[in-house]
């Protein structure tokens, strides 16, 4: 079934045009419209590294008579800057700019959208500034020279959730989480589109390093009651189906059974992060990576399940 | 191989397989790295016997996801097939602040180990195998970090109540596959970070009333909280002895039933 899934969202639409960034030192971004006033600019679906230049984050633009509403920002100064420049030149410029949560690669391009009101939930702004400067030595360290000149430029907390008109376009702004502490969805009522952030993946293995599973799932599920037109990931392709929804939800549980049984029958980290992926999943982008990472951060949690406390503190 | 584990995980025999990057055969580091020669000389006492060998595997990641808790196993069990038996096994790091993080006497327990250590940055971790006849048999796997290792504070000392939970000990055996996992709260403090005197374990025994049956002996590298992965032998029936003791002289003393 979920190659039959993976198969489909593949076909839906162009894969994103990260071949021929490299090869000018700019992005070269080719934004798609997915639906009526929503654009698309779609990150690789891939892990962080020189190749795509950070560019790994979907980063979604809606249409309105004054400008365009942005979602996230991506990984560089460079990165924001290409999308504000497709902004101000298709768009007619930037009414707000919206961070789904606090996770480097959907915010570090913020510097080009100061202008503007840059907002995200509470905890979001809170927690990018808290993590900005080691977000920042990691992205060097990973990306190089495509970071040149980014500054961290943490989201404001002023947002208000739920029914809003921003500059005439009718949002709902959900308050959820799972995937962080505070992860923001976005339903766009015109087109029944679901902007989803991190929330949700596809054909992209998911990222788990602030994850907490069960809210996660309970974010899902809420997402799932929307009966959203069309879904864009925080990952991966657009697709007019709850494909992402049904792919992350399989894929979150299996990941959380394997661990857990790696732990119960005694195996070391280093073990179930050489075993692999459950197999179902190994092929998503961004996969082993991801499921190592997933391994180192979320082990102990499993293993304090597995063991017994023998001494005392 | 068999000692490992992996198999137990649906696809994991196969993806190990594919993952496991053999150790070459022979007396050139893989990595050129030109502080191997002089460890070699310090910690093994430059023995002339000694060579990169296949049958010893380790395994880790190839990138550092948190510096702190690099976690890795060897296994030299097929090591013991050459008819000489292990009697010790060192774990360096190359270019770490402080090089050496533990040395394994797998005793009458197999010479597979499981650990977790610090990252300074980027580099290879050795285990080196030194079998009864004086030979040493080595396996290097090299991890992408970016730093935050040894002269970082452990993240227990970020909270103004470090001290609670100090010395908890949990593990669990597993008889049918012979498993031991040992896990201990502590700071495993350096001595590096500003401020923060070293304060780390130094030993864990492990003992059934027969007497010992393994030792290791640990540095400042080893991982905050550190867990360990025994090998033991089959037919141990007797509950297991835990002890370990740390640089200010505490002592942390646990049972598992066998």
């Amino acid at each position: 079934m979920l190659a039959g899934v993976a198969g489909a969202a593949a076909l839906a639409l162009p894969r994103p045009a990260q071949a021929q960034a490299k090869a000018r030192g700019d992005y070269g971004f080719a934004p798609v419209q997915v639906a009526p006033g929503v654009w698309l600019i779609e990150g690789a679906r891939q892990s962080l590294s020189p190749a795509n230049g950070g560019a790994i984050a979907n980063i979604a633009l809606l249409e309105t008579p004054q400008g365009a509403i942005v979602i996230d920002t991506g990984s560089t100064a460079r990165m924001g800057a290409e999308i504000r420049a497709f902004a101000d030149q298709r768009l007619g410029g930037v009414v707000t700019t919206l961070i789904t949560h606090h996770h480097p690669d959907h915010w570090f391009g913020n510097a080009a959208f100061a202008d503007a009101p840059l907002l995200s939930l509470g905890a979001t702004a809170l927690a990018a500034r808290a993590n900005a400067q080691g977000y920042s030595d990691a992205l060097y360290a990973l990306l190089g020279s495509w970071m040149s000149g980014t500054t961290p430029v943490p989201p404001a907390p002023r947002i208000e959730t739920g029914r809003q008109v921003i500059a005439g376009r009718g949002l709902r702004l959900l308050p959820l989480c799972g995937h962080t502490q505070a992860d923001l969805a976005i339903l766009d009522e015109a087109t029944g589109t679901l902007i989803a952030g991190d929330l949700l993946f596809l054909d992209r293995a998911p990222s788990l390093p602030d994850a907490d599973l069960t809210l996660w799932q309970a974010s899902l599920a809420q997402l799932g009651a929307l009966s959203p037109a069309g879904t864009i990931p925080g990952h991966g392709p657009y697709h007019r189906s709850l494909a992402a929804l049904t792919q992350t939800r399989a894929c979150l549980a299996a990941n959380d059974a394997r661990l857990a049984q790696a732990a119960a029958l005694g195996l070391s980290p280093a073990e179930a992060m050489a075993a692999g992926p459950v197999p179902e999943f190994a092929r998503l982008g961004a996969n082993p990576e991801e499921y190592h990472r997933s391994v180192s951060q979320r082990w102990s949690s499993y293993e304090d399940r597995a063991l017994r406390k023998i001494r005392a503190a | 191989m068999a000692e490992l584990l992996m198999h137990l995980l649906p696809g994991g025999a196969e993806a190990a397989a594919q993952s496991r990057e053999l150790t070459p055969e022979g007396q050139s580091d893989p990595f050129d790295s030109g502080i191997w020669p002089l460890h070699r000389k310090e910690f093994l006492g430059d023995p002339t016997d000694w060579a990169n060998d296949p049958k010893v595997v380790l395994l880790g990641p190839q990138a550092a996801e948190n510096a702190a808790h690099v976690p890795f196993i060897l296994d030299a069990t097929a090591l013991a097939s050459g008819g000489s038996r292990v009697a010790r096994i060192v774990v360096t790091i190359d270019y770490s602040p402080i090089p050496v993080a533990l040395t394994f006497w797998p005793g009458r327990a197999l010479p597979l180990l499981g650990f977790g250590v610090k990252y300074e940055g980027s580099g290879p971790l050795r285990a080196s195998a030194e079998r009864q006849d004086g030979s040493w048999r080595m396996a290097a796997r090299f991890v992408s970090a970016i730093g935050g290792g040894c002269t970082t504070p452990a993240a227990a000392h970020g909270r103004p109540d470090w001290q609670e939970g100090f010395g908890e000990m949990r593990a669990r055996f597993w008889p049918d596959t012979g498993r031991l996992r040992v896990w201990l709260r502590h700071p495993q403090d350096t001595g590096l970070a500003a401020g923060i005197a070293a304060h780390h374990l130094t030993e864990m025994v492990l003992s059934d009333p027969a007497g010992e049956i393994a030792r290791l002996e640990l540095h400042q590298p080893v991982e905050e909280n550190p867990a360990f992965t025994f090998q033991l032998p089959p037919g141990l029936t007797a509950p297991l002895t835990i002890r370990a003791r740390d640089t200010m002289g505490y002592r942390f003393d646990g049972v598992v039933a066998a």
